[in-house]
């Protein structure tokens, strides 16, 4: 038993990503869980208009963190600004009572306002706007949708194309006539409509199960989801590039998956992560589209509210969509990189374009690729075994 | 489209370097249109890495690959086929969906499949006979009637009937024009080809007929009752013996050698030198190398 003991921490030593997925995962659930695991938002984006809105700035509790004053303001500007999600909370002073209105779709923020609005005993008007009855699955089923996307686009891609790698059909593709970039846009083409197949019944399940409502336009929603596919389809064929299994490519995938669920801002509020933490959030191209869906589903926000987030999901999509179909293509189309490099003979970099796969160094060890590549190419002669059964062939040391 | 009068595929002094591990060094070589050319070399000898330059498939270190008249590229090899090792088809598609997936790539009416390979229009490739399969996957790299075609150890894993088949194919296609280049293992299959190139750790070693390849390299036939015995004295002396059925030989030693370790081994055998035989020269090469 020991010996079986030792060679199953060899092999797990030799497999850095399964290495990574040990060390890396407890590390960050640790972080995650201590810096951005909170529910209970403490400071609220607070707008507050209308004649007294200074004096009733400075009298409200900590946890409405006043960000716009404006005295000249009335009650559809404070509305427009919740709409576009400048701020969570909005006073509206002038009349007899003063109102507040909390926008729902942002749902623990609103908790916190309801709450505290309604232990300061204040005499005011409370209007929960987009979601009056802070149901969680009216701001959840936004965001499933586009984790759906984020799956069939990462995972499911990844593997589709890893699995022409593994069973050896790129190279046949590589020799076709067909160009790259037919071979990228045919193979991810089923994938998008699939995810877009997908969306929509998630939607429309979601409208109908949990009476989410759809509030805004079908085309900035669509839109929207059709700017993040690219990027998490872009995802999805980078990973492929340096998975050269399916196995491999799911633990990649889950890399990629994870903090997205964690800290897009879909279970735990943005607003009550530790800034340390945040700053990922801000990184992960779900939480922008989690804020399309969730404005234009809930808030019913125009494109004009939202293209911060749509600015950001687009410059994503081209950026790494593009990385990956190069990196792809270097696969299908060896000869353009050649030209340059067969003319020097000196330049070529150990660890680049290694035969039948241009990864390894990403996976595996990758300071042994003399051995290791020619094992991977012309070794796959060996386990043809010799023609005539009788016929041996002696030392050969 | 014009048929091209040069050679079908060509090295130019072409290497290939991995690190500091050269898998091909300096390898020149050409095929005509009508030949059949072998590509002969012990496992890791360069074949493989030399058959990838060739189609493009790998940039060159140094040296030019060119294939109908030019440097490879995709309108060249629109006119080329290839069959990988591992087929490059879809094992889960049925035969008739992969050739329609070729077709439809190449723009070229789907083939009619073989008579030998005609009742598994049906079944998914990964269900069927690895003989079958390889006739496959020779139906559809030649269904767009390529000028040239790359064969990686087409024959590996399938009965002798079959290859007899997949050799009538081959024939067929130089018969009709087409050069062909095909690596190989397996010596029968080296005589059915007009020329051999020998690879031995990334260089050409030696070309033309088998007897060219083979040079004067010279063997010893080793014929004594126990064979099993006088096989593990050679080998344990480190000779290069072989066990080709029940008889041994030695390749590349000299008689004297090999009497005096049989002698020594208290065994009884009559020792004659014979021509080595091309599997023997690729020993001798390899451990020349080793």
């Amino acid at each position: 038993m020991r010996a079986m003991i030792r060679k199953e921490f060899r092999e797990l030593a030799r497999d850095r990503r399964t290495v990574g997925l040990l060390v890396g995962m407890p590390l960050l659930l640790l972080v995650i869980f201590g810096y951005a695991a909170n529910f209970y938002v403490d400071s609220v984006e607070t707008a507050v208009v209308g004649p007294q809105a200074s004096q009733l700035a400075d009298t409200l509790p900590d946890v409405f963190d006043v960000t716009t004053t404006a005295p000249s303001d009335g009650q559809d500007a404070a509305r427009d600004l919740l709409r576009d999600d400048e701020v969570d909370v909005a006073f509206v002073t002038g009349d007899a009572t003063t109102l507040a209105l909390v926008d729902g779709s942002n749902l623990f923020a609103a908790q916190s306002a309801v709450a505290a609005i309604k232990a300061s005993g204040a005499d005011l008007d409370l209007e929960v706007l987009y979601n009056p009855d802070l149901t969680t699955a009216w701001v959840m089923v936004p965001a499933i949708i586009g984790l759906i996307l984020t799956f069939i686009g990462t995972i499911i891609t990844s593997i589709g194309l890893v699995r022409e790698r593994e069973a050896g059909t790129l190279e046949q593709l590589a020799v076709m006539p067909i160009a790259p970039s037919t071979v990228i846009l045919g193979k991810i083409t089923p994938y998008f409509l699939l995810a877009a197949l997908d969306m929509v019944i998630v939607t429309v399940l979601g409208m109908v199960l949990f009476d989410v409502p759809f509030n805004g336009s079908v085309l900035t929603f669509a839109l929207g989801a059709a700017i993040f596919l690219f990027v998490v389809l872009g995802i999805g064929v980078f990973i492929s590039t340096i998975s050269k299994t399916a196995g491999q490519a799911i633990q990649s995938a889950f890399f990629v998956l994870l903090p997205q669920i964690l800290l897009s801002g879909m279970i735990f509020p943005l607003e009550a992560m530790a800034a340390g933490v945040r700053w990922i959030g801000y990184l992960l191209p779900l939480t922008y589209f989690t804020k399309i869906s969730q404005g234009v589903m809930l808030r019913g926000a125009p494109l004009s509210s939202l293209w911060v987030s749509f600015a950001v999901l687009t410059v994503m999509a081209v950026v790494i969509f593009t990385a990956a179909t190069l990196r792809f293509r270097r696969d299908l189309a060896p000869e353009r990189r050649s030209t340059g490099a067969a003319a020097e003979s000196g330049d070529d970099t150990p660890g680049d374009d290694t035969p039948g796969d241009d990864t390894s160094s990403n996976d595996t060890s990758s300071n042994d690729n003399s051995s290791n590549d020619n094992s991977s190419n012309d070794n796959s002669n060996d386990d043809n075994p010799n023609d005539d059964a009788a016929r041996t062939t002696g030392d050969v040391a | 489209m014009s048929r091209a009068t040069g050679p079908v595929v060509e090295a130019r002094g072409v290497s290939r370097r991995f690190g500091t591990f050269t898998a091909v060094d300096d390898v020149t070589m050409h095929v005509e249109p009508g030949e059949v050319v072998g590509l002969l070399g012990a496992n890791g000898a360069g074949k493989t890495t030399l058959m990838r330059m060739l189609l493009g498939l790998l940039p060159t270190s140094a040296g030019a690959a060119r294939m109908l008249g030019g440097p490879p590229n995709r309108a060249r090899r629109k006119r080329l086929g290839y069959v990988p090792q591992n087929l490059g088809l879809y094992t889960d598609m049925t035969l008739t969906e992969n050739l329609e997936f070729v077709a439809g790539s190449y723009g070229t009416p789907v083939p009619a499949l073989p008579d030998e390979i005609a009742g598994y229009a049906r079944t998914l490739v990964g269900a069927m006979p690895l003989g079958a399969q390889r006739q496959a996957a020779f139906c559809a790299a030649l269904s767009h009637a390529p000028e040239a075609v790359l064969l990686d150890e087409p024959t590996s894993g399938v009965d002798a009937l079959a290859r007899a088949r997949l050799w009538d194919t081959i024939r067929e296609q130089s018969d009709a024009g087409v050069g062909v280049l095909v690596t190989t293992h397996y010596m029968q299959e080296a005589q059915q080809c007009d020329r051999l190139l020998l690879m031995s750790h990334g260089r050409l070693v030696a070309q033309g007929s088998e007897a060219d390849v083979v040079g004067d390299t010279r063997a010893c036939a080793v014929r004594t009752d126990d064979w099993a015995a006088a096989f593990s004295a050679l080998n344990a002396a480190r000779l290069p013996v072989i066990l080709d059925g029940r008889a041994v030989r030695v390749a590349d030693v000299d008689l004297d050698d090999v009497r005096a370790t049989l002698a020594r081994a208290g065994l009884e055998a009559d020792v004659e030198a014979v021509p080595a035989t091309i599997e023997e020269r690729m020993l001798v090469l390899a451990r020349a190398a080793g």
